[in-house]
């Protein structure tokens, strides 16, 4: 019937307009984001681009295509050798962090979520140090941690470990361990130095309780029943823990690994107040080294070409870590 | 049979109270020392209580920086910061969440990219975007200069847009029943009608989330306000702790009271919005 | 491309903020002409400097305030620190990108090179000569040559664009009584006397460790080139192409180091807790800025015998030590603030202020006939023994590079000296590898 498919014509065009306002709508729901996101994070993508392919020291200078990647990564000696250890320090400072965060994290979670008097004294000790800032934690820790005057070498000297340097310290931990039971290790084996080391613990120590918050949420959402089935099957506590709250965490324990990664792979604060990037540059990471480049070297060509490769990599670690542990993860 | 647990209490609280001593000691140190005087701050071993207590270190600290004026700022920066980001999120949250748009999936992409674009990468080029010079000898493609350098704006609207905010009410907007929308659709309530009268109403404690999320952020913000600000009127009080840091030196029992004094209005607002933090933080999971 | 329409959005937003982008410094050099004008209103400065705690922070108030109520020219400075010198030259370098500079900054020579590289620093000289504003022959005279030395740049046609402002230099602190207890009678004239009094001065326990040092090495790369210049070296070729201490002078530096941090008579202290341990009696030598009298002398519960002086010398005939402090520079901004700031910097300068600065800050007066002032007088034999003794060998200071580059020299002159403190590299090898890195930096910075 021709009126019938007039009426179908007009709802079609009636749906239509209303997609079409909606679609208008949407959008002016999204441009106050899309403006600032746009001029304080995208366009500004672009630019670190554009000022790294010049020689920008201090005052705009010639353009000079991709020499300042060139001299990063090869070309010029003395920045090439610090690039490298820069990012070799960065992962390094990743990989003794984000497991031993992940870990303790997990195991804290796992007993705290169990009914135990004193739990919520408990949850508001460990979340106390993710609140605080990090400039103030972290001139407490130097503090803690001083040779002279922290306890930590205290305690330390209570079991015969006595004048460890912590953030002074340039020396490899294994090195240290070596020369203490009477070994020399190869150079490439000194391992981190104890300064970054103490950068680590800073970082466990702060970011603990948000793991913990994490985890405890995740714990939250595994259904009792399926504990109660297992404990009725004769499972014991390893395999409860084992069977179903490990799998069924996996998504938490993605997420933290993911966001812990990325956190300390930016890192810039907790480093700059506890060592600045020394002893002898042992705990400069790329944040840091571009900080230095930027803002106190004046040549903002090269360190914007840092930026733009820290940004790669961190983006193809981001990627690298989704594709992997995609597979793995158990979504419920 | 069942098994009892192989975790006795008691040892449950030996691991609770071991890492809860090593992650409360600093604090505890922090306040002890603050009251110490300087010959029994750089003693060793450090005491575990003051031989004798010194509260008048808080009125030197005070006297050395405007500290009332850093916390100001602070308060204020913040304050805008929590405000608009909520206004910015909310809207753009619930475009993702309850809206079908063109499009839809490639914005939404865009937003995920800022997300994981690390702030290194940005901070150059925002740097020299915030400068009042003359856009510089390359006019072919000047760099926009906003000349916000050493002002409040500076510090505001570079983090006025959270990707990580939006995604954090999409996902609690994602979970508003449909049967809302079409009730509220039958009532010929348009958008921002609903928007206002039924989700953010239900949304109260994901916005609670938000807010205290933003306003850690604004109150810990330390490395682009360092490199932003120049003035001390502007100041905000991570960075004035740090101008302080250098001040003390090795008068470590200052610079514990100075710590002290910063941290003392988070964590008391910690304690008392720590339902809405560890809610929304255990929210923002994966839920799977 | 979107760029078109960017640069409209970014605008409106800065209008819609209520931002308002001021015009960029006025990019006129200043003739002579600038120099002989009149002051005709009221002036605002800033001044940004890098003294963060007292006494010399409450110094410089002291006289800017002064200043500010004595100059009868509307002439108002306001001092803002801005962290320690590394973070004031990191906000100075940000400063020149946002276009936002202070009138007067502190800064090192080096810096100030970095900051001329920008075209932001304006040149004293047409200042000092100034019929009108400028200095007589006498006080040009008065003024210790190294002082105006340090402050003209051969990368900048012998400018000068600093003037000293905070000035110190490297001495050895002598801890007597401790040297005494120890037996050493003679004060040492060579570095050998003195690395054997050093060894006499260190007490270790039964188990070797090391108790009491006879020597403590903040690592700072003026303290080496200081070393370096008293063994008669130099510590930049003449033609500011390639650096010099990485000669004999410099090498025999680097073993001395070596031998008493291996044989546990020296060490690298945390901060400034060596001064506890000086004033404690459980430190016999250091060398340290002029500056460290006040911290030391605070420090004390019980008196010392104490003296600062050169450190061992070469030829001392004609003592050397490495000068040290800071300088302020003018930035470029309007004719009347830049003759105000030279009007601040001149008065600064003038024999009762740098002698009242001396009495509260601690830095060294920058005139000769400041001795004569009475007040410093009395303050030196009544309080401050030490700063006499430091002024007398002001003579004997030599400024240190002002290059471009400099500043990143230091950083690798700091890492030479942390490696062979801490036997992470031979002297031989440590050295040869800071040289090529710093004639590297030399030349990426011609």
């Amino acid at each position: 019937m021709s009126g019938g498919a007039i009426a179908t014509g007009e709802r079609a065009a009636s749906r239509r307009r209303r997609g079409l306002i909606e679609n208008g709508q949407a959008y002016l729901f999204l441009v106050p984001a899309l403006a600032f996101l746009g001029l304080f994070k995208i366009l500004p993508a672009l630019y670190a681009v554009y000022i790294s392919l010049f020689r920008w020291d201090i005052v705009q200078g010639a353009f000079r295509g991709l020499e300042n990647y060139v001299d990063i990564l090869w070309a010029n000696a003395t920045r090439a050798q610090a690039f490298w250890q820069s990012l070799s320090t960065t992962f390094t400072y990743a990989i003794i962090t984000v497991p031993i965060e992940i870990g303790l994290a997990l195991v804290v979670a796992y007993v705290l979520f169990q009914k135990l008097a004193g739990r919520d004294i408990y949850r508001t000790i460990y979340y106390l140090p993710y609140v605080t800032s990090t400039v103030a934690a972290a001139s407490v820790f130097f503090y803690v941690f001083h040779p002279q005057y922290g306890l930590v070498n205290t305690l330390l000297a209570q079991i015969g470990i006595t004048g460890l340097k912590w953030f002074q310290e340039p020396d490899g931990i294994f090195q240290m361990l070596g020369n203490a039971l009477g070994f020399a290790l190869p150079e490439w084996a000194a391992g981190p130095s104890l300064a970054l080391v103490g950068v680590a613990i800073f970082s466990i120590w702060h970011f603990l309780g948000f793991q913990i918050l994490i985890f405890l949420g995740g714990l939250g959402n595994i259904p009792a029943e399926y504990y109660e089935a297992a404990k009725l099957d004769g499972a014991s506590q390893w395999q409860l823990f084992r069977r179903i709250t490990l799998p069924l965490l996996s998504p938490q324990i993605f997420f933290v690994f993911t966001i812990a990664s990325i956190g300390v792979l930016r890192a810039f604060n907790e480093i700059f107040v506890l060592t600045n990037g020394g002893p002898l540059d042992t705990t400069r990471t790329v944040t840091l080294l571009v900080f230095r480049t930027f803002f106190q070297q004046g040549q903002i060509g090269l360190g914007s070409a840092m930026g733009v490769l820290l940004t790669l990599i961190i983006l193809a670690f981001t990627l690298i870590q989704f594709r992997f542990l995609e597979r793995r993860v158990q979504y419920t | 049979m069942i098994r009892t647990q192989v975790l006795p209490s008691a040892f449950k609280h030996l691991i609770l109270i071991v890492v809860g001593l090593a992650v409360a000691y600093p604090f505890y140190f922090m306040i002890t020392s603050a009251f110490k005087e300087f010959s029994e701050a750089t003693a060793t071993p450090p005491t575990f209580w003051p031989a004798s207590w010194h509260p008048e270190n808080y009125a030197e600290v005070w006297a050395r920086q405007p500290w009332a004026r850093y916390f100001a700022n602070t308060v204020f920066i913040a304050g805008v910061s929590v405000v608009g980001e909520i206004i910015i999120a909310v809207l753009a949250a619930y475009a993702f969440a309850q809206m079908n748009f063109r499009g839809k999936n490639v914005v939404f992409a865009l937003f995920l990219a800022t997300y994981m674009m690390p702030g290194e990468a940005t901070l150059i080029p925002n740097f020299v975007m915030m400068s009042k010079a003359p856009a510089g000898v390359n006019p072919f493609f000047p760099i926009p200069r906003l000349g916000l350098y050493d002002t409040y704006a500076a510090q505001i609207l570079p983090f006025l847009a959270s990707a990580f905010s939006v995604f954090l009410l999409r996902q609690q907007f994602l979970s508003i029943p449909k049967e809302l929308r079409d009730a509220a659709v039958i009532d010929g309530a348009g958008h921002l009608r609903f928007l206002w009268s039924v989700v953010l109403p239900i949304s109260i404690p994901a916005l609670v989330t938000v807010a205290i999320l933003s306003f850690y952020a604004s109150w810990n913000a330390f490395q682009w306000p360092f490199i932003v600000t120049s003035s001390e009127a502007i100041r905000p009080i991570q960075v004035g702790l740090n101008a302080f840091r250098a001040e003390a030196g090795s008068q470590y029992h200052l610079l514990m009271a100075a710590a002290s004094f910063v941290v003392a209005p988070i964590v008391l607002l910690y304690l008392v919005g720590q339902r809405f933090l560890v809610q929304g933080v255990a929210r923002t999971g994966i839920r799977g | 491309m979107t760029k078109m329409r960017i640069p409209a959005l970014l605008t409106t937003l800065a209008l819609l903020l209520g931002a308002c982008a001021a015009a960029g410094p006025a990019a006129t050099a200043a003739p002579s002409t600038e120099a002989d004008i009149e002051i005709t209103g009221p002036v605002n400065l800033i001044l940004w400097h890098a003294l963060t705690s007292d006494p010399q922070k409450g110094a410089l108030e002291a006289s800017v305030k002064k200043y500010n109520e004595t100059n009868g020219k509307g002439i108002t400075i306001t001092p803002v620190v801005q962290g320690n010198y590394t973070q004031l030259f990191q906000k100075t370098l940000g400063a020149i990108q946002a276009g936002a500079l202070p009138d007067l900054v502190h800064a090192y020579e080096s810096q100030v090179a970095d900051y001329t590289k920008a075209d932001v620093v304006i040149d004293l000289d047409p200042y000092v000569n100034s019929k009108k504003n400028g200095l007589d022959k006498a006080s040009q005279d008065d003024i210790y040559k190294p002082y105006f030395d340090t402050n003209r740049f051969p990368q900048y046609a012998n400018k000068l664009l600093s003037f000293p402002f905070s000035k110190s230099l490297a001495v050895m602190y002598t801890n007597e009584d401790v040297l005494r207890a120890s037996g050493v009678t003679t004060t040492p004239k060579t570095w050998a006397d003195w690395e054997q009094a050093v060894m006499k001065a260190t007490k270790k326990d039964a188990a070797g460790k090391t108790t009491q040092y006879g020597y403590v090495g903040t690592t700072d790369a003026s303290y080496f080139n200081a070393m370096v210049l008293s063994r008669g070296g130099k510590i930049m070729s003449a033609d500011n192409k390639t650096v010099a201490w990485d000669g004999k002078e410099g090498l025999e530096t680097l073993q001395m180091l070596d031998r008493l941090y291996k044989g546990g008579y020296a060490y690298t202290p945390t901060g400034f807790e060596w001064q506890n341990d000086f004033a404690a009696s459980k430190l016999a030598y250091t060398l340290s800025s002029t500056s460290s009298r006040p911290f030391i002398a605070g420090a004390m519960k019980t008196p010392v015998n104490w003296t600062v002086g050169l450190p061992p010398q070469a030829d001392p005939a004609k003592g050397a030590t490495v000068m040290f402090g800071a300088n302020i520079a003018v930035l470029k901004s309007t004719p009347q603030k830049q003759l105000a700031s030279w009007l601040f910097i001149k008065w600064f300068n003038e024999q009762d202020q740098t002698a009242d600065w001396a009495t509260k800050s601690f830095y060294m007066p920058v005139r000769k006939t400041a001795a004569n002032n009475e007040a410093l007088k009395t303050y030196w034999t009544s309080k401050d023994p030490q700063g006499k003794q430091a002024f007398d060998v002001v003579p004997a200071s030599i400024p240190e590079p002002n290059v471009r580059g400099q500043q990143e020299i230091r950083d690798v002159l700091l890492d030479m000296y942390v490696k062979v403190t801490t036997a992470k590299a031979t002297p031989e090898v440590a050295l040869k590898d800071a040289s090529t890195k710093a004639n590297q930096i030399l030349k990426d910075n011609q």
